[in-house]
């Protein structure tokens, strides 16, 4: 009885939180391209470090890598042009 | 001949200009027939913010090439987080822009998708047509 009547409140205190979902969608549009750049740029180091001869093609290619990721953070963050409430 | 980072950053900046452009002016034609001055607005606020998010990266790269590892990471990395947080503001500035009818705004993401996309692929194809040599000293 006492996790019901706890559910109960749960759910009341749930339906009062007010506020802009934008600010969530903003959250989600920058934290898979945030991670996905940091993976790219960190993995790209550790390759110079091995082999430093390579820097300029593994440069190169970690743009490449960047722009594919952050393409998607750009969309994101455009989206409530579309998405109205 | 061969390219470097210098090279390939500059033909990417001076094709996506063009693209972006030519994307900006067809944009324009479908925003006027759709909502008429806030239209071409719209499209133009669109391919401008798309240029700019990655010309951004182009120029991060092109100047973190010539420093230490440090300074890559450092440019590429910390320009991303001031990049997100202009956008950030751009966005929600044209989010309750008064001159953005109703009917303009699908014209904005739009054009930002398609800046974005057509974007990747011309990089994609500058990338692969580049020349890259190893930086081997020889004796």
């Amino acid at each position: 009885m006492q996790i019901i009547h706890l559910a109960a409140e749960a759910a009341t205190q749930v339906s009062q939180i007010s506020g802009n979902l934008g600010v969530i969608g903003y959250g989600l549009a920058a934290i898979g391209p945030g991670i996905g750049v940091g993976l790219v740029v960190s993995k790209t180091i550790e390759s110079i470090a091995r082999q430093p001869e390579l820097a300029s093609r593994l440069q190169v290619t970690m743009w490449l890598g960047i722009a594919f990721t952050e393409a998607l953070a750009l969309i994101g963050l455009a989206t409530p042009f579309i998405f109205t409430a | 001949m061969f390219d470097d980072v210098n090279s390939v950053m500059k033909r990417v900046s001076w094709l996506g200009a063009l693209l972006v452009a030519m994307i900006a002016v067809v944009a324009s034609f479908i925003g006027f027939f759709v909502a008429g001055i806030s239209g071409i607005l719209a499209a133009w606020a669109g391919s401008a913010a798309a240029f700019a998010f990655t010309a951004l990266t182009v120029l991060s790269v092109l100047f973190g090439s010539k420093m230490k590892i440090g300074g890559l990471l450092a440019l590429v990395l910390g320009g991303w987080l001031i990049k997100m947080i202009l956008f950030l503001v751009i966005f929600s500035y044209l989010n309750q822009a008064d001159w953005l009818v109703s009917a303009a705004r699908p014209i904005v993401f739009f054009t930002v998708v398609a800046a974005v996309i057509g974007g990747l692929v011309l990089d994609t194809w500058v990338v692969n047509k580049a020349r890259l040599s190893p930086e081997v000293k020889l004796p």
